[in-house]
């Protein structure tokens, strides 16, 4: 196992367990059992930075929100989750990973417009947050201290004088950083970022990514980047999971994306993308239409589109072994293994 | 066939199921009511009055002796087509002030939208009755109060959701295509707009049947001894301690159409809502 | 192929302050004098990021919105002294395709009628048989079924009412076809195939487009000229893969740097 492991997993983490580690996991909606998301396995290590890439309807969204007691129309119907050497107990499962949420793992959102309270001065909404993560005992002063240095952080100039400011008076990128600052006030030791980046423009975007990236290298943090953006997250990240049709289809190391044979739907994913690199002919359509999650085909929800499919991928279930490898491949007829 | 297919996959309870089946029956019994009368419902017979229900009389006789469920089944024909008559006029003025202010927008938009609201200022029923006296009391003195109160709500509606149809990007792109007004009114803006009036309309059915009623139980609208519901009630009321079914039968046909408009109404508020219909 | 005397589309010094239009909202954004030509059989993209006004050049171009300062000429011609008729006869020159393929349809209209009412307006030598064989054959070339075309928007892919769009556009055999942000609502294997429609009909009709984009990389691969913009300027210009390869503007410089 250890020739395996990802270039971003520090060297130190052969040691070591697991962050998070998903065993199977399912998630189905509370109204007609519906399985949304089935057969999910991954780890993630200490200090590691792990993408997640879908398009829209694979499910990403869905799982996510689901595993951290986020999504209350959907519930874990199968599977463990263990964060940082304990079981999220399946009894009373989100009132416990929301309790996670709070102190040990931290979160920004989509949509940096709708996650702030527009009628709250965000110093006060950053307060808030460390007061919720570390109890009342630090101080009003010390607090507004905390705060103001975690804005610097951050990258929000002037952070004393936009302590006092509410959030209309800031760019997109700059609430994303508040956002995120609020999810870094409980010093967590996981931050899970679901597409934090998608309503930016270019520029804000690199920007927002890289700050994770640094925050990341400096402090220790791990990182789930939750993308539709194969591109960003192959220079961005160590490992990837690539979802479609709410499975779990690969785990990739991010380098040989594009330079070794990895699973059919990773590489025609990739081919789809305009990258800087590329040329007109080296950009390829996945013919037909994304199944999205849900679909109830018994095997693999890529077989209707993809180049190599053949007649036993659409019957079989996807192969479960070695599901907690760094890296597999789910795919039947052995690609990209 | 295939209409009343899609129309009974609407509802979602027992409760809407019974008022969509209401709702029909009565608009049935509204066309043939007349045809199925077992008697004259003016006819007045002294020797027969104050009957109570029996199997000559199902809904037993009023004070005239006049038979309450022929009546009741020629009141049906005469208060809907009176309620009809008040929203097709109401929607028709409505909808033409309406889009023709989402259209032309600017001043003339503002005027004519300051002008329904102050006109919405009005209470209708005040007005009915200062032109029911105008007009001297008669049910098309009902008929003309209402539609002269209702239209506003109309052209509100009709000029809100058209503004918000004009700011869609299919309508930029009849633009591109030089798409003539004409045909952007009733090719897109009509057919895209059809959803909510038609909500509307089911859910003011019931409230234009009530006030239709209402004038006449007050006595500025039917005069007695036409068979129009409210004028019944009116005309009952005396008779309440020795003839209860006289009022009782108009009084719950009133609660009974009101009522299964209304769920109807808002099932189909309900179905018809485009972002529920997506999925 | 730009050899052609007159250009397409000449824009010179065009401005506009924010407008004010009630039934519009297309987040418009100011223009302060930008020159921007276009010559017959181009493919010129607009690079620029939202708000750069990018999209307020998309209904510029095609009469969707008016100007304050400069002037438009349609191959060679003021569009100010357009008469009614020849206003309209530019519908069918100049053609759209949006951003969002959920908004831009009739969704009480199916889609061969939509395409249909593409033909009804500006083909009026085709009875009604004649507009819907077209109309199928549309929308085959642009991969939809025509025994799909008694549908509704809403029962099609995002994907699909792209196509759609494109076909009701492309209907009137426009010269100009104004490509505004076309794939960036939709899912990345979708941009694909629409990337590869377009490359397509560039290779099989003579198009010329305006491939307004915030996409570096798309612009990079079909375009043959970019114009840069930035808060409602010209930053840059040039041949695609010069300027996108070799910035030297500051502004484009950085955007580049971002892309990934």
């Amino acid at each position: 196992m250890t020739e395996t492991l990802s270039p971003a997993v520090p060297s130190t983490a052969q040691s070591e367990a697991p962050l998070l580690e998903i065993r199977d996991a399912a998630v189905a909606l509370k109204s007609g059992n519906r399985t949304m998301v089935s057969g999910v396995s991954l780890s993630v290590m200490p200090r590691e930075v792990f993408g997640i890439v879908g398009e829209s309807g694979s499910g990403k969204t869905l799982l996510t929100r689901t595993l951290l007691g986020l999504q209350d129309d959907a519930y874990v119907a199968a599977g463990s989750v263990r964060f940082d050497g304990r079981d999220i107990p399946s009894q009373g499962y989100a009132a416990s990973a929301r309790k996670l949420l709070g102190h040990s793992i931290g979160f920004v959102p989509q949509d940096p417009f709708s996650s702030l309270n527009p009628s709250m001065k965000i110093g006060k909404q950053i307060t808030e947050a460390i007061h919720l993560a570390k109890g009342w005992p630090m101080g009003a002063e010390k607090t507004r201290e905390a705060a103001i240095r975690l804005m610097g952080e951050v990258g929000i100039p002037e952070p004393a004088l936009a302590f006092d400011q509410y959030p209309d008076q800031f760019s997109g990128g700059m609430r994303q950083r508040i956002v995120f600052a609020i999810a870094l006030s409980q010093d967590p030791k996981l931050l899970v970022a679901d597409e934090p980046t998608t309503a930016l423009d270019a520029i804000t975007q690199r920007r927002v990514i890289e700050l994770i990236l640094d925050r990341s290298r400096s402090h220790g943090l791990a990182v789930i980047l939750i993308s539709h953006n194969l591109e960003l997250l192959r220079q961005s990240v160590g490992r990837i999971a690539v979802l479609y049709g709410g499975q779990l289809h690969t785990i990739v190391d991010a380098g040989d994306i594009g330079t070794r044979v990895v699973h059919p739907y990773a590489e025609a994913l990739f081919a789809c993308i305009p990258t800087r690199e590329k040329e007109l002919a080296d950009i390829r359509s996945i013919p037909g239409e994304p199944v999205g999650a849900g679909f109830g085909l018994t095997g693999c929800a890529f077989s209707t589109r993809c180049a190599h499919a053949e007649p036993i991928c659409r019957t079989a279930p996807l192969p479960l072994n070695e599901r907690l490898a760094p890296r597999f491949s789910a795919c039947i007829l052995g690609r990209g293994a | 066939m295939s209409v009343f297919a899609k129309l009974w996959s609407y509802p979602k309870t027992n409760i809407e199921r019974v008022a969509l089946v209401l709702v029909l029956a009565i608009v049935l019994l509204a066309i043939i009511g007349p045809f199925i009368a077992p008697f004259d419902p003016l006819k007045i017979a002294f020797r027969s009055k104050l009957h109570a229900p029996s199997l000559e009389h199902w809904l037993g006789t009023d004070g005239s002796g006049r038979d309450v469920l022929s009546r009741l089944l020629h009141g049906a024909q005469l208060t809907l087509s009176a309620t009809m008559l008040v929203l097709v006029v109401v929607v028709a003025i409505g909808c033409a002030i309406g889009i023709f202010s989402a259209f032309v927008g600017g001043a003339v938009d503002n005027m004519l939208m300051r002008l329904t609201d102050i006109w919405l200022g009005f209470p209708p029923l005040i007005l009915a009755l200062g032109f029911a006296s105008a007009l001297g009391a008669s049910l098309s003195a009902a008929i003309w109060a209402l539609i002269f109160s209702w239209w506003p709500n109309y052209a509100r509606l009709s000029r809100m959701v058209t503004s918000d149809i004009l700011s869609q990007k299919f309508i930029a792109s009849a633009d591109a295509l030089g798409v003539p007004t004409h045909r952007k009114v009733f090719h897109y803006v009509i057919p895209n707009a059809l959803d909510v009036l038609v909500v509307q309309v089911a859910l003011d059915v019931s409230a234009v049947m009530l006030a239709i009623s209402g004038l006449s139980f007050i006595g500025v609208g039917a005069q007695i001894p036409a068979p129009e519901w409210g004028a019944m009630i009116a005309d009952g009321r005396s008779y309440v301690a020795n003839g209860w079914w006289i009022v009782l039968a108009p009084g719950l046909a009133i609660f009974l159409t009101a009522v299964s408009f209304n769920v109807v109404g808002d099932m189909l508020r309900r179905e018809l809502d485009p972002t529920s219909r997506r999925r | 192929m730009a050899e052609t005397p007159l250009p397409m589309v000449e824009l010179q010094g065009v401005s506009k302050s924010f407008a004010r239009r009630l039934f519009i909202q297309n987040r418009s954004f100011a223009l302060r004098g930008i020159d921007i030509t276009i010559g017959r059989g181009e493919v010129v993209g607009i690079l620029g990021e939202s708000g750069s006004g990018k999209s307020t050049v998309a209904n510029i171009v095609t009469c969707l919105t008016g100007y304050d300062g400069g002037t438009y000429r349609f191959k060679g011609r003021d569009i100010a002294t357009f008469t009614r008729r020849e206003r309209f006869a530019f519908k069918s020159d100049v053609q759209i395709v949006f951003q969002d393929p959920y908004g831009s349809l009739n969704p009480r209209a199916t889609v061969r009628a939509s395409v249909m009412e593409s033909l009804l307006l500006h083909r009026r030598d085709l009875d009604k048989a004649g507009r819907m064989e077209r109309a199928d054959l549309l929308l085959e070339e642009v991969g939809i079924p025509a025994s799909a075309g008694d549908r509704f928007p809403h029962e099609f892919s995002g994907g699909q009412r792209q196509r759609i769009a494109i076909a009701r556009a492309i209907a009137v055999e426009p010269e100009l076809l104004v490509c505004d942000e076309p794939l960036s609502s939709l899912d990345v294997s979708i941009q694909a195939q629409i990337l590869e429609l377009f490359v397509r009909m560039i290779r099989e009709r003579a198009l010329t487009i305006v491939f307004i984009s915030h996409d570096v990389n798309v612009v990079r691969l079909i375009c043959d000229r970019v114009y840069v913009m930035n808060q409602g300027a010209v930053v840059e210009s040039g041949p695609a893969r010069d300027v996108l390869s070799n910035p030297k503007n500051e502004y484009t410089a950085r955007l580049l740097d971002a892309v990934y």
